[in-house]
């Protein structure tokens, strides 16, 4: 066996060929450039490889054991057990609705607050103190989640907190707004809509400076009211950015856990369990590894369903 | 309390220097080896006793030329850091704190080197083993071999405000229908504004699944079939009987008290109940006593000079089986230092250094510290907790490698109770189900 390798750089001539017996394969031109893309790619191939891919292969394999961490040498293979397992976990399809809520509500106010504060700043951008405001507004989503819910588990602390002082003063009763089961989800969503707003402002802002003014013109012309004006011309127009703002925002609130790790554990009860604590408890803190990466299996399943979902229909806005 | 608190500054400093006197009783530089440029590195919980920890270590330093160096975590995340660190057989920390709990978790996964044969090779007088609170000592054990020195006992006792129970002319409840007229009265009296009766564990998890174990003995139930005081085979039988009258009755209990603890006491858990406590909000919680130093601080306690002790109370007709709790230190299974290890170990462990510890504010965990003047002297709540180990059952909460888990999903059901989700029954009959199968697959149980 014959291995030849001849390089001509000059004139971009390149010649790679290896013989084994009778057979040799000249390489083109187009071959290398191959090549070279490959080299080029290889890192981030390998990367990919190893943090992504294994780990990922990694899960699938353990998901199909009854194996904790603490004893990898005694795992029992158990097929689809844990799937059909958590398929009837109580727990679990809770916390799927759960995020399924809070996914939802989130992105609803999301969406309302962010186009009326994208309209506000549309109107002030010509204005200093538009734009001071509009720096000022997107802080929020500058903080890291976990310093979000401390901060929020301090306003909203049932007893020393400044958010019932405040409402103690108008006469409301205490809340207790992680105590309460019918309340707790509803603060995780109203917190997680405070960062995340300005988000979704600053994209539904891109897409309304871009409106062409002769539209609103001729809106204006027809004599149509300002909720003709955004059902008709601005609505249209971004939505292809508000979509794009819904893919990511699933795939962010889908993976949900500082907010809710530091304000209520998921609790009370299950009120606010999602699937990423749910998982989170399982792998780290009863070290069921096999039981948690069925559970982040599944997860990762409903993420590529949802947002495969949302890009197809995505694609077919830009198509129509 | 008020004086002997004032009296304990004085006292306590004295003590600590006439203990570091002490120390000569010992002849630390024959029994200790030199350990020229070594590291130690110990890993603890960022309990109140840290600090003492690091305040007494310096000698170790000093007789050994050896460092230490002492990193605390929170609970959940000491336990998460220790299992994972041990799945990838980390040798960074040489001595581990774990909850007394954790013991049969990190022995059956290999997390820890059972230090009995090193105790029978080292000087008894140094050792002293017979010299620990049996109550605490056992939870040291599993499989019958001594695996950890039980170095940090905690016991529960029940914490009120003297001031409002003198004011209010009410005697200090020692049974549940007591705990819970008292409570009752200080949250709807007109003469106690702003405090509420007493604050609870109720958080999810963890904070009411530790809470269920804590009260269900003195409510005269068990957890499981052959789980009592002064059981000899605790484990023998782990049929579970979350469901059972005594427990059902003792969560309904747990939820009769919401409306007389703070706002959001649903989601209380160890800091938000003696934060309560000590902001003056509530007239009483039932509490580890690692903390009862804290509340006599004036800087952080607004009641330092206006509580008392009590024994932690019992249902009609039981009898008080006060909780116990604490951490035992072990030697890492994975360390490459085990005999400066073992040398901190035995050292810090000793009856002598042990008095000291407990000096600068450490939990006493020896019946000579316990029966010490200097240390009474200190920390006058001691010979109430010095009764109540003597009364403590050790195997009181699970201390299986299931144990995490099974207090998480008691927590959760035991929450719902309290929260409303469902009834005590319901609850418990969930709580029972979920852990029978989890024992089952576990194999704890049979099928």
């Amino acid at each position: 066996m014959v291995f030849d390798v001849k390089i001509y750089l000059g004139d971009t001539m390149a010649q790679i060929s290896y013989s084994l017996g009778k057979l040799v394969l000249p390489l083109s031109k187009i071959d290398l450039d191959k090549r070279a893309g490959f080299l080029f790619i290889f890192p981030a191939v390998l990367y990919l490889i190893f943090l992504s891919v294994f780990p990922f292969l990694y899960s699938v394999y353990l998901s199909l054991y009854d194996v904790k961490l603490t004893r990898l040498d005694k795992k029992y293979f158990v097929g689809l057990e844990n799937y059909l397992n958590l398929l009837n976990d109580p727990l679990f399809l809770k916390s799927i609705l759960n995020t399924a809520i809070l996914t939802v509500s989130s992105m609803a106010i999301e969406i309302v607050l962010g186009f009326v504060c994208a309209k506000i700043f549309l109107s002030l951008r010509e204005q200093r103190v538009g734009q001071v405001l509009r720096s000022m507004s997107i802080l929020p989503m500058m903080i890291t989640p976990i310093c979000v819910g401390l901060i929020f588990s301090y306003i909203l602390n049932p007893t020393l907190g400044i958010a019932n002082y405040l409402l103690s003063n108008v006469g409301v009763e205490p809340l207790s707004w992680f105590g309460d089961p019918s309340v707790a989800l509803l603060s995780v969503i109203l917190i997680n809509a405070w960062q995340w707003t300005p988000f979704m402002m600053l994209l539904m802002l891109a897409g309304l400076v871009s409106i062409p003014d002769s539209l609103y013109e001729a809106a204006e012309l027809e004599g149509a009211k300002w909720y003709h004006v955004a059902r008709w011309v601005e609505l249209p127009a971004i939505k292809d950015v508000i979509l794009i703002g819904i893919i990511l925002r699933v795939i962010d609130n889908l993976k949900l856990f500082d907010l809710v790790y530091v304000t209520t554990r998921g609790g009370p009860g299950d009120a606010t369990e999602l699937v990423t604590f749910f998982a989170y408890r399982q792998d780290f803190r009863f070290f069921q590894v096999g039981y948690g990466s069925a559970a982040a299996v599944l997860i990762l399943l409903i993420s590529i369903i949802i947002t495969t979902i949302a890009v197809r229909y995505l694609r077919r806005m830009q198509n129509d | 309390m008020k004086k002997l608190i004032e009296k304990s500054g004085m006292i306590s400093a004295l003590a600590l220097g006439l203990a570091a006197a002490d120390a000569g009783a010992t002849d630390w530089n024959k029994e200790l080896k030199k350990h020229d440029g070594v590291k130690l590195r110990i890993q603890t919980i960022q309990d109140p006793f840290i600090d003492s920890l690091k305040k007494i270590s310096p000698d170790f330093e000093k007789l050994t030329n050896s460092s230490v160096e002492i990193e605390g975590f929170g609970y959940d995340p000491l336990h998460e850091k220790q299992i994972l660190n041990c799945s990838q057989r980390d040798d960074q920390y040489d001595v581990l704190f774990i909850d007394g709990i954790w013991t049969g978790e990190f022995v059956e996964a290999g997390c820890i080197d059972p230090i009995e044969k090193r105790v029978g090779r080292t000087n008894p007088e140094v050792t002293e083993m017979d010299d620990y609170i049996e109550s605490f000592t056992g939870q040291a054990y599993w499989n019958g071999t001594l695996q950890c020195l039980p170095v940090a006992g905690y016991w529960h006792m029940l914490h009120y405000r003297k001031d409002l129970f003198e004011k209010a002319n009410i005697k200090v409840p020692e049974t549940f229908a007591e705990l819970k007229a008292a409570a009752k009265f200080f949250s709807e009296s007109p003469d106690f504004p702003g405090v509420d009766g007493m604050a609870m564990n109720f958080q999810r998890g963890s904070a009411a699944g530790q809470q269920f174990f804590e009260w269900i003995y003195s409510a005269g139930g068990k957890p499981w079939e052959s789980n009592y005081p002064g059981s000899n085979a605790p484990y023998k039988d782990q049929t579970p009987l979350f469901n059972s009258p005594k427990a059902v009755e003792m969560v309904q209990f747990f939820k009769d008290m919401v409306p007389y603890g703070p706002p959001g006491v649903e989601q209380f858990a160890w800091d938000e109940r003696a934060n309560a406590f000590t902001q003056g909000k509530v007239a009483m919680i039932n509490n580890w006593s690692v903390r009862t130093p804290l509340f006599t601080d004036p800087k952080i306690s607004k009641v330092w000079d206006k509580f008392d002790v009590a024994m932690f109370p019992h249902a009609e007709g039981e009898k008080s089986v006060p909780p116990v709790g604490g951490w035992v230190m072990c030697l890492n299974a994975h360390s490459k230092q085990k005999k400066a290890a073992w040398d901190f170990m035995k050292w810090f462990a000793s009856p002598e250094i042990h008095k000291s510890f407990v000096l600068a504010g450490g939990p006493p965990s020896r019946h000579s510290a316990m029966q010490d003047r200097d240390i009474i002297a200190a920390q006058p709540w001691v010979p109430t907790l010095y009764e109540s180990s003597k009364k403590a059952w050790a195997e009181s909460r699970p201390r299986h490698a299931m144990t995490f888990e099974m207090i998480d999903a008691l927590g959760l059901q035991v929450n719902r109770a309290i929260v409303g989700d469902a009834t005590p029954q319901e609850a418990m009959d969930r709580a029972n189900e979920n852990i029978t199968k989890m024992l089952t697959r576990a194999g704890y149980i049979d099928k």
